[in-house]
């Protein structure tokens, strides 16, 4: 638990760190908190930023039932924050993460690196009343928060008054988030968790509390309160509120379901830019190892800058905000997606220069970039920490690897033709034979260790669902013609193109099963609960309090 | 951050209107609304009454509706009035927009057609009817017309909808008998140990309640909750109890069995309480009549001291609560018979109990309610362990016994047949250990049967045998009301139901409507009322067997309905009013004292509801429309002079105060509350201030010190030298006796099963059996209907009409239920449903559809669907798909209890619909 009164990011002492205690005893789900904040934010349909769930555990007679306050964490260590490519999301001295409309693109790389569903991005203007706009949302309407991500401000806009009406947010209710000011059982409070004389602290110190998924080390600065030891004493889950039935049930709230951030068109960036950069990649390797000509691999590199750009293309088509997307370049120093975005900034010029000027300076640049390009889309979707089956230790590596295989693939089919002809199409075998077995092993290893990374069983089905095609397309196919192309077969050229396109089509499978399917959110966890519930959850017998 | 602000208008004035929310009866409670250039933007709680509101000055979700429910775009903002004479649900009304003016003239005009021939019909009943919602809600609505009301005369208000019969119904009747607790609760600031019967508290006990309750979690108080499904109350509960349906009373009777007949009741129960403070030690004669002084008439008691028998306010050293004694006197039975004995055998009613649950063993229970015995045994003892026999606690100065331990009744367990016997048992439980009225026990929050009307207290007068008084409606034969004098009858059948404003609604309320299709014989013939009255209320959905209702709505000849957005009810309207609504007009209010549910204040006194934004379109003000439409009756005069005695709030007219207005001009809504602003502030002052409505609207309230000692009865029955009336009930036993005769005298058969009710001890019947038996009574097989279907309180929509209101839907769906009828997993799995299945149920006289909502929190033999939905006019509401259990109930006397409540309840059949 952080609870240093320094700065996180600058190290210096910060005053405050503002966060919240929920106690689980005391709400009972009666959504006051989400509608109050709704009228505080002016948040549109659908949008809760404090939103409260009805949870049940346990199978009849012995079940329980309790309601369980989300929202943004405001974390010391938030994992949205360094992924925005604009620093439209950023973190304040005193705890708050924040967000500015005006900076945002609506890239969503926020939303799925928050492993809290505190995200939420509106696309369209819609009302309550379809096609009538009443008074109230005329009057309260935001325009400048369609496209753009949104999330909890913990009431900014108060905290920020505080100081000059001489107020005390979590004291003071003017100053104080609308959640915990409503809050009808006083279940939500508000307060500076780096004062340890406040109201925060105190809760905080004197009850048995848990973070919620405190493992993934964002520190999350909501601390749920959960056991009344006059009352109801508390206790860890039950092993059938956490195996794989439970955490199958999408009707259970604590479940993660797919994300809808990231569509298909994320995934053709990821789909054609890795096979394009690994192409790039490819190509450029095989001339310096003197299998491909100068010319042939300019237009290669060509023909795979304009893979490239088709992917990219349908990433400008998923931003929120497409005027605004240069934005993406303002964080190098934090954000992966900016870093890939500065690696295309170096692939095109360079790929232009090496047009014009017949040197191999713009042809390493190229390949470079597309080094870059591709290391950047493999942390893009390691750094979405609210997607266990992204998030996963391996997934970088596979997507080194597949776009590699697959670059050198389509080298392959490429070797058909006269004009980026590889001088030995059976040299290029043993690479993807090597490849094509890195490729095999990464994707079993992910699936064996799946479960223990945290990937619920409803992403792992859908990756054991794709599991056979890949093994058969992506890992078995290749690696047969790749083995008949060593046997020095004449047909070998025509081989090694076929077994490059099943690597293609492998890699794009895999990646879009794993974009817009196997893409579960981190759904919410209890590590402990309230002893209360009906047969053997029912809080123990007692004679007299205390 | 500053890009969040951006697009916020900044421009024009910002205010922070106060105003009180009493959409539920646990109200009113206070809040503000941010307005700027006019418009209602934003709620907020009012902090200013921090520490003053127990549930520092928040209001709950429902209140936050109240800006969109001001910019409905569905709102009828025009007076309307019907063109297509033929009326029903498959008739569109065809409404036509008319200016106020026409809309007054035609209502009035019907007004003063009854008039003129009298305000009864030739069959005696009323020719004016009126319908308003639950719980007395919405007179703090309705501005000054209860004035108007008053001014008129006799009209009939026994129409029910959410207002009569379907509500805490046994607890209101018996509650204020008892205890003069026209609800109950539990003083769960210094409560130790509840147990709940299906009473979804934190749902329905509004904000205080739920607040209090979150408080006393925290400090320590253990909550057991008996009921069939996992309510959002049983979830914040140490304990869920999956009780079968409509057992209550047999889980309660094992307790007291438990704990008179298997623990040594001299140890674990308050002997000196049941002694001095109940008719434990009163003597019972050979034909269940209290044994009494030849001399005195005083029913007596054994002083085992003495070896003799003495009258009960006789110096009594100890009174005997066992055994048999030979006593001489004599027996006061029906109708003036008595029954002289000497040396006759007489046994203390404590005795008579003990003998009387004997069969109530916890092992019988447990077969009939469906829980392990041990579970029954452990209640029990947890319960007397956590009473502290003996403890005492002090209160503003004065030292009470402190009985930390309760029992709640929710509305299913308390209405209809088996109520009585719930409320009897619970009652008895808190007697046994002295936790009745005493801070920590279970006590009651007002009275509406009893006077005055504003002290629950004061309301506990002297009456015979040592109890309270009780305005029991006669069942003498020169006394008996021997005709209707309103439709629902309340005054003949229901003695319990006494005669104050508030009993109309008490009597069985959904009887007019089942008469009016079909009538018991012999019954005089029902008419329909000339004119019915519809005010913030929607009998078509809210009813038992609501679609049948609306086919009686259809029937009224006319009907004036007051319209916020088109409704099933106003759907049969012939004129529709629109008024301006919770943030639109002016209206004063009482707050503070005790109240329903937890409304338990250390002040009192009174806040404003003001006009925080203009009215939408013409709506206008209820106070103006009242106004308008004495005038245009000609009642002007009576009125004012109603107004003027506090027919709408409070006298204007008193000792050192005079803010009367003149009773001949017709005032302005504003005019009418400043006069009683200046009224209340004199009241709430003690006479020092006088504060006039402006003074208000920026304040928004005033109140005044309201001592603890005011929460609890027990004190002044002790002051008073009462005895609560309990365990024997005598004379519930005499009213039943004697109403039997009269019913029978008048050839009336059909209400033979409810004189049963009328029991001195009240015994256990097989209650599920009424309802699983009730299909037969319709030509179908019980089998075909093999499951129990329930309802449970909506905090975000019950009272609230606010059904049209998206905003609230999008919040009420995060609680299950809001979307589908819960159903248990196991059981949907084996009847093929799929969570989110399309799925109709159906019982013996109604069908309604829904989708699957599946859980494990419910009995297999359950299901379950939240609040009252099945709208078909009402925007937004009519899409919603959810079900409700009001279209599968049904209105008949075999489901009605001798109060003449029927319940929430039914037997149905749950199958997959096409999608």
């Amino acid at each position: 638990m952080n609870l240093t009164q320094l700065d996180p990011k600058t190290g210096e002492p910060s005053a405050k760190r503002y966060g919240m205690i929920v106690d689980l005893n005391r709400c009972v789900g009666c959504q006051t908190c989400t509608i109050a904040c709704k009228h505080t934010n002016d948040t549109p349909p659908g949008v809760q930023w404090r939103r409260v769930l009805d949870v049940e555990q346990g199978r009849y007679p012995d079940v329980e039932r309790l309601f369980l306050v989300t929202g943004c964490q405001h974390c010391a260590e938030p994992s949205c924050v360094p992924v925005c490519p604009t620093g439209a999301t950023r973190q304040r001295a005193d705890g708050l993460v924040t967000m500015d409309y005006d900076l945002c693109i609506g890239c969503a790389s926020c939303a799925v690196a928050c492993p809290y569903q505190a995200r939420t991005i509106v696309h369209e203007e819609k009302g309550y009343y379809e096609g009538r706009t009443t008074l109230q949302e005329e009057s309260t309407r935001h325009a400048d928060r369609f496209g753009v991500a949104n999330k909890c401000t913990f009431c900014v806009e108060r905290i920020d008054t505080a100081h000059a009406e001489g107020l005390v947010p979590g004291v003071d209710p003017e100053v104080t988030p609308a959640c915990a000011v409503s809050c009808i059982t006083q279940a939500i409070q508000f307060g500076d968790f780096a004062d340890p004389q406040s109201h925060v602290s105190n809760l905080a110190r004197d009850n048995r509390s848990f973070q919620m998924h405190a493992e993934l080390g964002n520190d999350p600065q909501i601390k749920y309160l959960y056991e009344v030891p006059q009352s109801t004493p508390g206790r860890a889950p039950d092993a059938g509120d956490v195996d794989d039935e439970r955490l199958s049930d999408e009707s259970n709230p604590l479940v993660g379901k797919r994300q809808t951030f990231w569509d298909y068109r994320a995934a053709m960036n990821f789909v054609l830019g890795g096979m394009a950069s690994g192409l790039m990649v490819a190509a450029w390797l095989a001339h310096a190892a003197g299998l491909l000509a100068p010319q042939a691999l300019r237009l290669v590199l060509v023909a795979a800058g304009a893979v490239m750009a088709v992917g990219l293309f349908f990433v400008f088509l998923k931003i929120g905000r497409k005027a605004r997307f240069l934005y993406v370049l303002l964080r190098p120093h934090s954000s992966w997606m900016t870093r890939e975005t500065w690696c295309v900034a170096l692939i095109y010029p360079a790929l232009g220069a090496s047009l014009l000027w017949p040197a191999a300076a713009p042809l390493a640049l190229v390949a470079l970039g597309a080094a870059g390009f591709l290391y950047c889309q493999a942390r893009i979707l390691h750094a979405s920490k609210g997607i266990p089956a992204w998030r996963a230790p391996l997934v970088p590596a596979m997507l080194g690897a597949s776009g590699l295989y697959e670059g050198l693939g389509l080298l392959a089919v490429l070797g058909l033709f006269e004009a980026t002809r590889v001088v030995s199409v059976a040299a290029l075998a043993p690479a993807g034979l090597l490849l094509g077995v890195l490729n095999l092993v990464l994707w079993r290893r992910y699936l064996t260790t799946a479960k223990a990374r945290g990937i619920g069983p409803l992403a792992r089905r859908d990756l054991a669902a794709v599991t056979p095609w890949l093994h058969g397309l992506g890992h078995a196919v290749p690696l047969l013609l790749y083995a008949l192309c060593l046997s020095g077969a004449a047909a070998a050229p025509l081989l090694a193109a076929l077994a490059g396109l099943a690597t293609a089509a492998g890699g794009a499978l895999w990646k879009f099963v794993l974009i817009t399917r196997a893409c579960h959110q981190q759904g919410f966890a209890l590590p402990m609960v309230p002893q209360r519930g009906s047969g053997k959850r029912a809080a123990p017998e007692r004679y007299a309090l205390g | 951050m500053g890009a969040a602000d951006k697009s916020i208008p900044i421009k024009g004035e910002r205010k922070m209107v106060p105003l009180y929310c009493n959409q539920c009866v646990c109200g009113p409670d206070l809040f503000k609304v941010e307005v700027r250039d006019g418009v209602a933007l934003r709620m907020t709680p009012n902090h200013d009454l921090e520490g003053i509101h127990p549930a520092g000055g928040r209001v709950c979700v429902k209140a936050y509706g109240l800006v969109q429910k001001t910019y409905n775009p569905n709102r009828i903002t025009t007076p309307l009035k019907r063109t297509n004479p033929k009326k029903g649900k498959e008739h569109d009304p065809g409404f036509v927009p008319i200016s106020w003016d026409e809309a007054l003239d035609i209502v009035a005009g019907k007004l003063k057609d009854i008039q003129a021939r009298g305000l009864r019909d030739e069959e005696g009943y009323p020719r004016l009817a009126a319908t308003f919602g639950g719980g007395g809600t919405p007179t703090r609505y309705m501005g000054t017309f209860p004035a108007f009301l008053s001014a008129w005369g006799v009209m009939d208000q026994g129409y029910g909808s959410g207002q009569g019969a379907k509500c805490f119904h046994s607890e209101h009747l018996y509650g204020e008998f008892w205890h003069r607790a026209f609800t109950v609760v539990v003083d769960s600031l210094n409560c130790d140990y509840v147990i709940n019967f299906g009473s979804n508290h934190e749902a329905s006990g509004g904000v205080s309640g739920v607040w209090r309750q979150a408080d006393a979690r925290v400090r320590g108080l253990k909550r057991v909750q008996v009921e069939p499904h996992l309510s959002v109350t049983g979830a914040l509960s140490g304990e869920w109890v999956p009780i079968k349906p409509k057992t209550d009373a047999a889980f309660l009777y094992a307790l007291i069995h438990r704990i008179v007949l298997e623990r040594n009741w001299q140890e674990v129960c308050d002997v000196q309480f049941l002694k001095e403070t109940t008719n434990s030690p009163y003597l019972v004669g050979p034909h269940g009549y209290f044994m009494r002084d030849n001399a005195s008439g005083k029913p007596l008691i054994w002083d085992s001291a003495d070896g003799k028998a003495k009258p009960y306010d006789d110096m009594i050293g100890d009174a005997a609560m066992e055994g048999a004694y030979t006593v001489s006197g004599y027996e006061q039975g029906p109708d003036d018979e008595r029954w002289v004995h000497t040396d006759a055998q007489v046994r203390p009613s404590f005795e008579l109990m003990r003998e009387h649950l004997r069969e109530y063993t916890p092992e019988w229970a447990a077969g009939v309610c469906d829980v392990p015995v041990e579970t029954i045994r452990r209640v029990a003892d947890e319960f007397v362990a956590h009473a502290k026999i003996g403890a005492t606690i002090e209160i503003d100065g004065k030292i009470l016994p402190h009985r930390p331990v309760g029992v709640m009744l929710g509305k299913g367990v308390n209405n209809g047949w088996g109520g009585y016997q719930a409320m009897w048992g619970r009652t008895m439980l808190a007697c046994l250990v002295g936790a009745l009225e005493v801070p920590g026990g279970t006590m009651g929050t007002k009275v509406r049967l009893n006077r005055p009307a504003d002290n629950r207290l004061k309301s506990a007068k002297h009456g015979e045998d040592g109890f309270m008084a009780y305005p029991f409606n006669s069942t003498r034969k020169d006394e008996w009301q021997s005709k209707p004098h309103i439709r629902n009858a309340y005054k003949m059948l229901v003695p319990l139901a006494a005669n104050s404003p508030w009993s109309a609604a008490l009597g069985p309320a959904h009887l007019p409507w089942l008469f009016q299709h079909k009538a018991p014989k012999p019954w005089p013939r029902q008419t329909l009322p000339e004119m019915w009255i519809c005010y913030r209320t929607n009998p078509a959905i809210s009813s038992w067997n609501a679609p049948e209702v609306a086919k009686r709505i259809a029937e009224f000849p006319f009907t004036l309905a007051f319209g916020y957005t088109q409704d099933e009810s106003n759907w049969m309207a012939d004129v529709i009013l629109p008024e301006a609504t919770d943030l639109e007009s002016w209206q004063m209010s009482r707050i503070g004292g005790t109240g329903s549910a937890e409304q338990f204040w250390h002040h009192q006194g009174w806040a404003l509801r003001q006009p925080a934004v203009k009215p939408a379109g013409d709506c206008m003000d209820m106070s103006d429309i009242a106004t308008e439409l004495a005038r245009r009756t000609g009642l002007l005069q009576k009125y004012n002079d109603a107004i003027n005695r506090g027919a709408a709030a409070m006298a204007l007219r008193g000792e050192g105060y005079d803010f009367s207005l003149d009773p001949q001009v017709a005032h302005d809504s504003k005019t009418i509350w400043n006069a009683v602003a200046k009224a209340a502030s004199f009241e709430t002052s003690g006479g020092t201030e006088v504060h006039d409505l402006d003074w208000f609207s920026e304040k928004g309230f005033m109140i005044r010190p309201f001592s603890q000692l005011e929460w609890y009865l027990y004190p002044r029955m002790k002051e008073e030298g009462l005895r609560f009336e309990l365990p024997y009930q005598e004379r519930i036993k005499r009213h039943g006796e004697q109403l039997g005769r009269r019913m029978h005298e008048g050839g009336m058969q059909w209400w033979d099963e409810q004189l049963k009710e009328y029991e001195p001890l009240p015994g256990y019947l097989a209650f599920p059996d009424i309802w699983e038996n009730y299909a037969t009574e319709l030509g179908r097989d019980p089998k075909d209907f093999p499951l129990w279907a329930l309802t449970a309180r909506s905090m975000q929509y019950a009272w609230g009409a606010n059904v049209g209101l998206p905003l609230i839907r999008e919040v009420a769906q995060n609680v299950a239920g809001h979307d589908g009828v819960i159903i248990n997993r196991a059981t949907a799995k084996k009847l093929g449903i799929a969570d989110g299945d399309p799925i109709v149920l159906e019982s013996a006289s109604g069908t309604t559809r829904g989708r699957a909502t599946l859980r494990e929190g419910i009995r297999p033999d359950t299901v379950l669907l939240i609040g009252q939905f099945d709208h078909w006019a009402t925007p937004v509401a009519k899409d919603f798909g959810v079900g409700s259990l009001n279209s599968l109930t049904d209105l008949a006397l075999s489901l009605t209890d001798a109060t003449g409540s029927g319940a929430d309840i039914m037997r149905v059949s749950v199958k997959k619909a096409a999608a």
